[in-house]
């Protein structure tokens, strides 16, 4: 702003507006959005059967993000139209791949459901209408919808020449989401009854472009730490409590405990996970070298702190090139020995930690399951001995052992907790890497301020039309528009939070970085809300 | 970026003032404090700390609460108890947390108000060439033009072109022009607090005046109350209190339908696409109503809603299609017959469908249902024949071995299931008598309408100071400012520079565009 109009003599010169909102600059996001919807009505022209499917399409939306943030990121420390171009055409595919893939489904699901209404004697005049069909139905399509939010931001914002770079951070983000959608499965369910309401999308719409909103106003918030002078090692202190919080919480709490981490396994056939869960060799141990590696890095950060020892720092810096290592080694192994469809066995009654198999110590718990599954009550599982609970257990077991998997899809916000994970400690790595010419290459703190404050008051916005339309519907189906539902409760807390961010700017001795803080914990709700709460914490809205 | 810095030269300000004042009372400190925005977030945060502990330990509404209760061990539970966790969002700190929050809504609003008004009341119609300089938009040219007045003129035409409305003034024999658009925006975010105090006194309306509970209707069943359950951590543990609150009408219920996915498949709520009631609302006041409700379509009755809440998960038929076979020669019909309904034969034989078992046995010399899954569905039908004489048979999917004593033909017919449509033992009705969701409702719209006009307008403005330099040359100073979306301001600016240059604009679509 500040450079603004100083030379009249420049005035008439062509390339005046070029930093503004034209219409071209709503054509990277607007292209891609068009032509899903020709990609629409292409798969309502040619149907299901020749024509490329929602999982495919959501696969090389991945892609596109990824390539997109990759190409992004290179153009921060080495500048150069080509990698930016192609970042952003690489974003814009993604976009494109990601709505259609949306699209695709509904049409899709709709398919699906028609075929099994006519085979049970549906005529014409009972079909239920189209929007029934929307895909807003689990976790998945949310996230699907919730990545496109994020996508689509990030192209609009684009627009802007000097808001170019956001990609590099929100499309990996963005990428995170779609992993977590590909772990999750794109398998079709009927619709639980209770969610066939047009409120549906508009309920469920608003919150994944406000939620892809505020992921780029993370980014940016991000950003905009490292541009104020946020040093990349207090970013790596704060990943590492992260990393610290999802290495102790996975694999049921046991991977510091026993030095094992197990993996949750599939009824061939359904798509519930058991509660018995399959020791994974060496990954424990990896994950417990990664967070120690980690821990030192923090450590030596810590100190270097108030040492101020160059030394520490830099060996700080080995610790977490090393941690970043192990961790990948660890993904790689655990997704390689889930993917291995060797069939599976009880472990041996001694040094089964380092097999891929099941601890029979597991019975009890299973034990209780089945019973709950059965229909027991609370009182009435209590009284069975734990000899019953283990003898059924271990009968159900052995019964079914050829159909006990393990799948990918078994436990979405564990694996996508590790690859989140990951990529903090990527990202911290990143920024630790020439860090001043990193906070050169970025626009002032201003503009990104500005991106910040822009993207939060409009998720704050956003997230207020997702509680009423969310109010609105509970009356209209539950009888209450508001019953601190966990749910309900979780994107009030992220909306206060926004409140807090928009306020603290106007508030003696919260502004600056400290106004960043509340963008960045607010975003952290919003995540909180959308996994946490269903997976996490009982209430209303389970299913999604 | 502008409002900030303004705000910020405010409070600047204010905290010199306050510092000049020698010794402030203990109201006015305790004033001062409620009406912080600061202190504002810090509530805000507290709101939020609270509702995290409600989120991660169970409250006691939730489904499920009695296995999580039971699972605890006696000290969390006593601990939790006493601080109120259990409902932490009806504990009494939260009610005043949200008291002392609105208070400080009001109290802040009302303290910055007065400012925000004279941007409407009185606002800044000249301005200093240093001043001009000093805005983050700011420019100078020479005018060629007759008079001052032409010159004048066409800076009022560049604003107007660009959708700022200007007002002239003249003041120590130099010209200004000021232009403005959006003033309303600086009231903005009055108006949202407005908003949300609507919503909060809705809620409270709520909690005081709502009427709930729930009934549970099967064909035939009438009913003048509903029965709220609630539970209640008391010393005992977990106590479960059911309240039954009458209402002013009796409602009847007429039929119930379950319309399923695969007619094969069971009553489940994953093979279901919707449930339907019918009632009659019998009013000693205004006479009969018939109601339809269904999921997501509640019925509303003079402020009381019905609504499909869930339904007992015992399967039952809506009707019934039996075939009758005639034991003297063998001629073969179907009947159907619909849920507790009656079919008379030619003959003059009655058949009442008494009951439907899903899963049949015999408890205690009477048919009962083992589940309530349909294993072995059985109607039970009173044969009353034309000499009036009534016997009772059940009637079953499959053929039944002529031996059997329940296979016997009675009336001279034996009976058996063809057909019958599924439909659960009762749906269960939700009644909500709640005043306080209409203030909700209007609340919600004034805070979505309030939001948007705050955040997706702004207030632009700028100043332009015209003085005579000679010979029809005329020197004008331009600056401006908007308190939010500076840089498509940025864009508005540089086009009006531009069209009072006389200059072609590069990109003449540009500034159009109002994101």
């Amino acid at each position: 702003m500040s450079e603004v109009l100083k030379h009249p003599a420049q005035l008439g010169s062509p390339n005046l507006d070029t930093s503004g909102w034209s219409v071209r600059s709503y054509l990277p996001a607007a292209l891609p959005v068009a032509g899903a919807l020709l990609m629409l009505l292409l798969r309502i022209q040619m149907g299901g059967e020749h024509f490329i499917n929602d999982g495919a399409l959501m696969m090389l939306a991945l892609a596109g993000y990824i390539i997109g943030g990759v190409f992004l990121l290179v153009n921060l420390y080495a500048p150069s139209g080509m990698s930016q171009k192609i970042g952003l055409w690489a974003g814009g595919l993604g976009v494109f791949c990601n709505l259609s893939s949306w699209l695709v489904r509904w049409v899709a699901s709709h398919d699906r459901e028609l075929a099994i209404l006519q085979n049970n004697g549906y005529g014409a005049g009972q079909m239920p209408w189209l929007w029934r069909y929307i895909p807003f139905a689990n976790l998945y399509d949310l996230s699907l919808a919730f990545a496109f939010g994020a996508g689509v931001t990030t192209m609009l914002v684009s627009g802007r020449k000097s808001f170019r770079f956001i990609g590099a951070m929100s499309l990996p983000l963005a990428s995170l989401v779609l992993i977590l959608a590909r772990f999750i499965g794109n398998e079709f369910i009927n619709l639980p009854p209770v969610l066939d309401s047009y409120w549906r999308p508009i309920h469920v719409g608003t919150a994944s472009l406000s939620y892809g909103i505020a992921l780029v106003c993370f980014a940016s918030a991000v950003l905009y730490l490292l541009k104020a002078g946020t040093k990349p090692e207090s970013m790596a202190i704060w990943a590492c409590l992260f990393a610290l919080g999802v290495f102790s919480t996975i694999g049921r709490f046991g991977v510091f405990t026993s030095g094992v981490y197990t993996a949750s396994t599939f009824m061939q056939g359904s798509r519930m996970a058991l509660p018995l869960r399959v020791n994974i060799p060496w990954v424990g141990l990896l994950i417990i070298l990664a967070a120690l590696l980690f821990v030192a890095a923090a450590a030596l950060f810590l100190s270097n702190r108030t040492k101020n020892d160059e030394k520490m720092r830099r060996l700080g810096h080995h610790f977490l090139k090393a941690t970043l290592v192990v961790q990948a080694l660890a993904i790689v192994l655990l997704v390689a020995q889930i993917k291995n469809g060797a069939p599976l066995a009880a472990c041996p009654a001694s040094g089964g930690f380092n097999q891929r198999c099941y601890e029979t110590a597991q019975y009890m718990k299973v034990g209780e399951w089945l019973a709950s599954q059965q229909g027991l009550s609370v009182e009435e599982v209590k009284a069975l001995t734990p000899t019953q609970l283990t003898g059924a257990a271990e009968e159900f077991v052995k019964a079914r052992n050829s159909q006990l998997t393990l799948s990918t899809n078994a436990n979405p916000v564990e694996l996508s907790a590790l690859i989140t994970v990951f990529a903090a400690t990527l990202f911290v790595n990143i920024f630790g890497f020439k860090t001043e010419k990193l906070r050169a290459a970025l626009p002032s703190a201003e503009k990104l301020d500005s991106l910040m404050y822009k993207t939060a008051s409009v998720a704050f916005a956003g997230l207020a039309i997702l509680l009423i339309t969310g109010a609105i519907w509970a009356n209209e189906s539950w009888g209450r528009y508001w019953g601190w539902d966990s749910k309900e409760t979780g994107a009030f807390v992220a909306w206060l939070t926004y409140g807090g961010f928009l306020h603290a700017r106007i508030a003696r001795g919260l502004t600056g970085k400290r106004s960043a803080y509340f963008a960045i914990v607010a975003f952290l709700l919003v995540i909180f809300t959308y996994l946490g709460v269903s997976y996490l914490i009982p209430g209303l809205h389970s299913y999604a | 970026m502008s409002a900030i810095e303004e705000t910020k030269t405010e409070i600047g300000v204010k905290s010199v003032a306050a510092g000049a004042r020698p010794a402030a009372s203990f109201v006015t400190k305790t004033l001062d404090l409620l009406s912080s925005v600061r202190f504002g977030v810090t509530l805000l945060m507290f709101v939020v700390v609270l509702s995290m502990i409600g989120m991660l330990i169970m409250q006691k509404n939730v489904e499920g609460f009695e296995k999580y209760f039971a699972d605890m061990t006696p000290a969390s539970r006593m601990l939790w108890g006493t601080l109120g966790f259990f409902d932490v969002y009806h504990a009494w700190y939260f009610n005043l947390l949200l008291l002392v929050l609105s208070l400080n809504i009001v109290l802040a609003s009302i303290d910055r108000f007065p400012k925000a008004w004279t941007f409407v009341s009185k606002p800044k119609l000249d301005a200093s060439e240093k001043w001009l300089r000093g805005q983050e938009c700011h420019d100078a040219l020479t005018l060629e033009a007759d008079s001052r007045e032409s010159a004048t003129r066409r800076v009022t035409e560049a604003c107007k072109s660009v959708g700022l409305k200007p007002r002239v003034t003249e003041k120590a024999g130099k010209t200004f022009v000021f232009a403005q658009r959006g003033t309303w925006n600086r009231l903005g975010a009055y108006a949202v607090h407005v908003a949300l105090l609507t919503i909060f006194l809705g809620g409270f309306m709520t909690r005081m005046f709502d009427q709930n509970g729930q009934m549970p209707l099967r064909p035939g069943m009438k009913s003048n109350e509903m029965s709220d359950s609630v539970f209640n951590v008391g010393d005992g543990g977990l106590e479960l209190s059911k309240a039954t609150i009458p209402l002013p009408f009796e409602v009847e219920c007429t039929d119930i339908q379950q319309k399923l996915i695969k007619q094969e498949g069971g009553i489940d709520a994953g093979n279901t696409i919707d449930w339907f009631t019918k009632i009659k609302i019998k009013d000693p006041q205004r006479g009969t109503t018939e109601a339809f409700v269904h999921l997501n379509n509640p019925f509303d009755y003079h402020g009381y809603r019905f609504f499909q809440a869930s339904f007992i998960n015992v399967g039952r038929a809506r009707n019934v299609t039996l075939r009758l076979t005639r034991e003297a020669d063998g001629y073969q019909t179907d009947v159907t017959i619909p849920r507790d309904g009656t079919v008379k034969l030619s003959d003059g034989t009655r058949l009442d469908f008494v009951n439907f078992q899903p899963d049949f046995t015999m408890a205690n010399g009477e048919a009962a249902t083992a589940s309530g899954e349909y294993n072995n569905p059985a109607a039970i039908i009173n044969v009353t024949d034309a000499g009036g004489a009534q016997k009772r048979t059940f009637a079953f999917t499959r053929e039944l071995p002529s031996g059997a004593p329940v296979g016997r033909a009675v009336g001279g017919y034996k009976f058996r299931i063809v057909g019958f449509e599924k439909v659960p033992d009762a749906h269960v009705l939700s009644i909500q008598k709640d005043p306080g969701a209409t203030v909700f409702y209007i609340g919600s719209a004034m805070l979505i309408a309030t939001l948007i006009s705050v955040f997706f307008f702004s207030h632009r403005r700028v100043w332009a100071l015209v003085e005579e330099r000679g010979a029809g040359n005329y020197w004008v100073v331009l600056g401006g400012n908007a308190n939010r979306n500076a840089v498509a301001f940025e864009e508005k600016f540089k086009r009006l520079v531009a069209i009072l240059s006389g200059e072609q604009v590069g990109n003449a679509d540009a500034s159009e565009v109002q994101p």
